[in-house]
């Protein structure tokens, strides 16, 4: 009985082989296959399928290496090209359908590329989610997971049972938790709904949002008041914590800001705050430094051409690529401090040095140079933006509790932390600090003692120069590399070094925090305090459509804020006492 | 004789050679002005039409000119700057007398200068994409109107089971308009408003007068509007429509890959970047998003292929002082401003006038002719109708097409056409 049933299966199985399409046949039938829609029709069919041969045809398909081999009057051939090439640039050309190799042999340029649409892209990579939900990249695993649970597909609920059981990463856990519940919500069993009604309760699903209005709204629609009751309660716990999430992202985004605004003013605090000249070229400084990265990136990449001068600069024999190649930004970072320290000297030689007594001439003079500076970079990098690329190890982001911590926001804050806490050091427990505050103190007495201001004030100025350099560095990551980048923040640094109060380091810190939380905060809830608003006599609806331009409406009140404080203390957060400065 | 006989007769003679002279000359060419900006921020953009236009002229008096005539430029510097855009335009139309101008980028500037060509009865060729809304009988629109861009590009999506759309833009007028147009259509679409995400700013009497998210020129900081997005397309299903602008984009799309968000789990069609534009993004943050033009120099046809060649050809040996030459590519704006001088081109053969009134007359009874992106025709309303491509971006800043719409009929009266 026993042997018959093995040679009955046996030889079910040996007619399921023979007779039903092979993946590879099937993923060959759907190349060839004329619209769209077949396409994907047939692919679906693969649902489920966790056969090895998928992901490198789908992964072949996707990258443009997948072909069609046309030839008059008998159907197209789904074909991949393997071996060396020849010649003629034709390799050995293999039938995806059959894996036999044709007797022809074919070239990729003569060939016409199998069509993917982002449509038939979402299909493969539906099918390749369930093969991925045990793969051991973590990000693969949990994109797998979330398009599972939003897809709400009934019959995928044991892939994701089994791998429920067997996980062991509780980020995953959580994830795979929550697919199951959303799946659940379209099960035919009430008790199964309000279960998964539960479970999202208790997991805070930010992404069932959508799904839970639906079913409040079917709810509805059924007179279900059990159903609705729990769909109600989830989506208010859910949106409890929304606005956790929301504080907790708006204080990052607000901390990260923060950050920048006291990178790009620090070495105004010093320019500016310390010594008390009003360098306009502040911003250029800061595009010195960005340009310094893009040239130190293309250097270890394959050289610079600059074609205004028709010739290309490049290290021999360094074509850096992989994770060398992206170390570049390591070296970027001291290397636009000293290029730009080093143009400070040459302009406060050449220019500032004569002016230290006349504050008004030296904002033309360095406005001047601003404009000198801004027009060499046009002339030497062309007015486009140029780009400068992220290293994979500033791309990437930290989820906390649903709260993004973008990798380049966390490096900025951390890096902000460092160079303030270093010219601190600097600036109090060296003998170099002792002589550039006695001489910003008081110019003339610390010349009686015997110090020589002059070359103070330069290394001053370089140091100052230098911070605004390593700033530039830092926006080359988030924002655009141009001739005109010093001009958008030279305003906002002046801006943090006045509220901040000439002459005081820890005033400028203070007051970065401080703008950068409330343009983030005005961001966040001026929408929500506008809308608690809306009913308020002539105002309300005034004050929603403004606060609809939430970032705009941020940098006005911002700018509001900051006039009114400065009439309140023209001097600043933290107004410096001395008998010389008054 | 007395000598101011002789002066007479001589002055006489004189006049009898210039009457002989001068119209032979001027039967040699026809002035034609090109109004675009050469200085300021605007000028990225524009020199690559002026570089176009200047190809087509060449091209075409190669060819023996337009009705025997030479076309003679007139290249004039608008500056970025609007109000001097309509200067230069009266200059164009009284001092020079060109028989058309082709130019104009921005929308403000194309509303400066309009006064001036409807009381000059001037004909100007508008090559970019625009928010419609405008139909001049002095201005040749060879543009994109919205329903050549943006509902093609949303039916596409919608086709692609996208659900819940984010509209985000520059705050100037092209993108509040296509906004407002775009959020009818999805409402005549059967999208619920609750999935349009955005915000919305309403009168006093709670109509809708804005629709999506606007930042400034030159906004530098993404992060809330990112960190919207993300929760936005939580559930999935979610697409970005941007009406971003220029070097805004390079923020944007580099906060938006750092927070995860990808082409797949939520794509970015964007209206305003096209091949040049790319030119100072990173293309490997774009990778995959979306884009949505008449043209994209990817198209493989024969008359494409001799088109980009023909333009790099005479990029290498032109001597235009300060003209680019390396890394040129040629986008929508630039083939519609090829397409514009050749059907003007043909409305003036077809009149066998160059008169304003005749050649409109050509141009309302239909004229058509094969470009680079596929054969183009004029409409009685002073549009194109043309071919749509919906494309998507590869690392090297070209476009694959996914999808293209044939022959679709340029429309400008949108606002308040689509009912549920």
């Amino acid at each position: 009985m026993r042997k018959t049933f093995i040679i009955l299966s046996a030889f079910v199985a040996g007619f399921v082989a023979a007779f039903a399409e092979t993946p590879q046949a099937l993923i060959a039938r759907a190349a060839v296959a004329k619209s769209e829609q077949a396409q994907g029709a047939i692919l679906t069919e693969l649902m489920g399928n966790a056969d090895e041969s998928i992901l490198p045809l789908f992964d072949a398909w996707r990258k443009d290496r997948l072909f069609l081999y046309e030839n008059p009057g008998k159907p197209t051939v789904a074909v991949l090209l393997e071996g060396a090439k020849d010649a003629q640039g034709a390799q050995t050309a293999v039938d995806v359908a059959t894996g036999k190799a044709l007797a022809v042999r074919l070239a990729a340029d003569d060939l016409n590329a199998a069509a993917h649409s982002a449509n038939l892209r979402r299909i493969m990579k539906a099918i390749l989610d369930l093969t991925d939900l045990s793969s051991a990249n973590p990000a693969k695993k949990l994109g797998a997971i979330a398009a599972i649970g939003q897809g709400q597909q009934i019959e995928k609920l044991p892939a994701l049972e089994k791998r429920l059981a067997v996980e062991t990463d509780p980020q995953a856990i959580k994830a795979l938790r929550e697919a199951l519940a959303l799946v659940r919500l379209r099960s035919p069993d009430a008790a199964t709904k309000l279960a998964a009604l539960k479970e999202l309760e208790s997991l805070q699903s930010l992404a069932s949002t959508d799904f839970l209005k639906a079913l409040i709204k079917d709810a509805e629609a059924a007179k279900d008041e059990k159903l609705l009751a729990a769909a109600r309660s989830a989506l208010q716990a859910v949106e409890r914590h929304r606005t956790v999430v929301d504080f907790g992202g708006t204080m990052f985004r607000s901390l990260s800001l923060g950050s920048i605004l006291i990178i790009v003013a620090l070495g105004l605090a010093i320019t500016f705050g310390l010594m008390g000249v009003i360098n306009m070229a502040h911003g250029e400084m800061i595009a010195i430094g960005a340009y310094t990265t893009y040239v130190v990136q293309n250097l270890f990449a394959n050289g610079l051409a600059l074609s205004p001068f028709g010739f290309s600069v490049s290290i021999p024999g360094l074509h850096a690529t992989g994770w060398w190649r992206e170390s570049y930004f390591l070296f970027a970072l001291p290397l636009s401090f000293l290029v730009a320290a080093g143009a400070g000297i040459l302009l406060e030689r050449g220019v500032i040095r004569f002016l230290y007594r006349r504050p008004l001439e030296s904002l033309l003079a360095t406005w001047g140079v601003s404009l000198l500076l801004q027009q060499l970079l046009r002339l030497t990098f062309g007015a486009n933006n140029v780009q400068v690329g992220s290293p994979s190890f500033l791309s990437g982001n930290w989820i906390v509790g649903d709260v993004l911590l973008g990798w380049n926001r966390v490096f900025v804050i951390g890096f902000a932390t460092l160079i303030v806490v270093g010219v601190w050091l600097v600036l109090t427990r060296t003998s170099v600090g002792l002589l550039i505050r006695s001489v910003t103190q008081n110019r003339t007495m610390a010349a009686c003692m015997g110090v020589r201001t002059e070359r103070v004030n330069m290394l001053t100025f370089a140091l100052g120069s230098g911070l605004a350099g390593l700033a530039g560095a830092f926006l080359s990551q988030i924002g655009n590399v141009g001739p005109s980048l010093g001009q958008s923040y030279v305003v906002d640094s002046f801006m943090v070094v006045v509220v901040g109060g000439v002459g005081d380091l820890v005033g400028t810190v203070i007051s970065g925090l401080g703008i950068g939380a409330f343009d983030q905060f005005t961001q966040q809830y001026s929408p929500a305090v506008a809308g608690a608003l809306a009913n308020v006599p002539f105002v309300g609806g005034a004050l929603q459509n403004l606060a609809q331009d939430s970032a705009v409406f941020g940098k006005i009140l911002v700018l509001c804020v900051i006039i009114l404080f400065l009439q309140w203390r023209p001097s600043g957060l933290f107004a410096a006492r001395s008998r010389s400065l008054d | 004789m007395s000598p101011t006989r002789i002066t007479s007769l001589l002055s006489v003679g004189a006049l009898a050679l210039a009457s002989l002279v001068s119209p032979a000359r001027a039967e040699e060419t026809v002035k034609v002005g090109v109004l675009h900006s050469l200085s300021g921020t605007m000028a990225i953009s524009e020199t690559s039409l002026r570089d176009v236009l200047l190809f087509t002229f060449d091209e075409i008096n190669a060819k023996g000119g337009v009705l025997g005539k030479k076309i003679e430029p007139v290249v004039v510097d608008g500056a970025s700057n609007w109000p001097l855009f309509a200067e230069k335009a009266k200059q164009l139309l009284e001092q020079d007398k060109v028989a058309v101008t082709f130019g104009c980028w921005t929308s403000v500037s194309r509303k400066s200068v309009l006064p001036v060509y409807e009381k000059n009865n001037g004909l100007l060729f508008y090559p970019v994409q625009y928010e419609g809304e405008e139909e001049s009988k002095n201005v040749a629109y060879t543009a994109e109107a919205v329903n050549q861009q943006a509902t093609p590009a949303v039916d596409y999506l919608l086709a692609q089971g996208v659900k819940k759309f984010y509209l985000l833009g520059s705050d100037y007028v092209y993108p509040q308009t296509t906004n407002l147009v775009l959020l009818e259509y999805l409402l005549s679409k059967g999208v619920p408003i609750e999935n349009i995400g955005g915000g919305f700013r309403k009168d006093a009497s709670g109509k809708i007068i804005s629709a999506g998210k606007y930042t400034p020129f030159g906004h530098t900081d993404y992060q809330q509007i990112v960190a919207e997005i993300k929760q936005f397309s939580a559930g999935g299903g979610a697409a970005v429509v941007s009406t971003l602008n220029g070097d805004t984009n390079v923020p944007f799309f580099k906060e938006y890959a750092a927070s995860g968000l990808t082409a797949e789990s939520c794509p970015v069609v964007s209206f305003s970047i096209s091949e040049d534009e790319f030119r100072g993004l990173p293309a490997d943050k774009l990778v995959g998003q979306l884009g949505c033009w008449t043209y994209f120099q990817s198209i493989k046809s024969p008359a494409n292929k001799k088109f980009v060649a023909d333009f790099q050809a005479w990029l290498g040996k032109s001597t235009v002082p300060g003209i680019v030459k390396d890394g040129r590519v040629t986008c929508s704006p630039m083939v519609l401003s090829y397409d514009g001088v050749y059907l003007w081109k043909a409305c003036v053969e077809k009149a066998g006038s160059f008169d304003v009134d005749k050649v409109r007359e050509a141009w309302k009874s239909g004229v058509s002719f094969d470009g680079p992106g596929g054969k183009v025709t004029t409409q009685p309303n002073m549009h194109l109708t043309k071919n749509v491509f919906i494309g998507e971006t590869k690392s090297d800043g070209q476009f694959k097409i996914l999808k293209s719409f044939d022959n679709v009929y340029g429309e400008p009266w949108l606002k308040g056409k689509f009912k549920k």
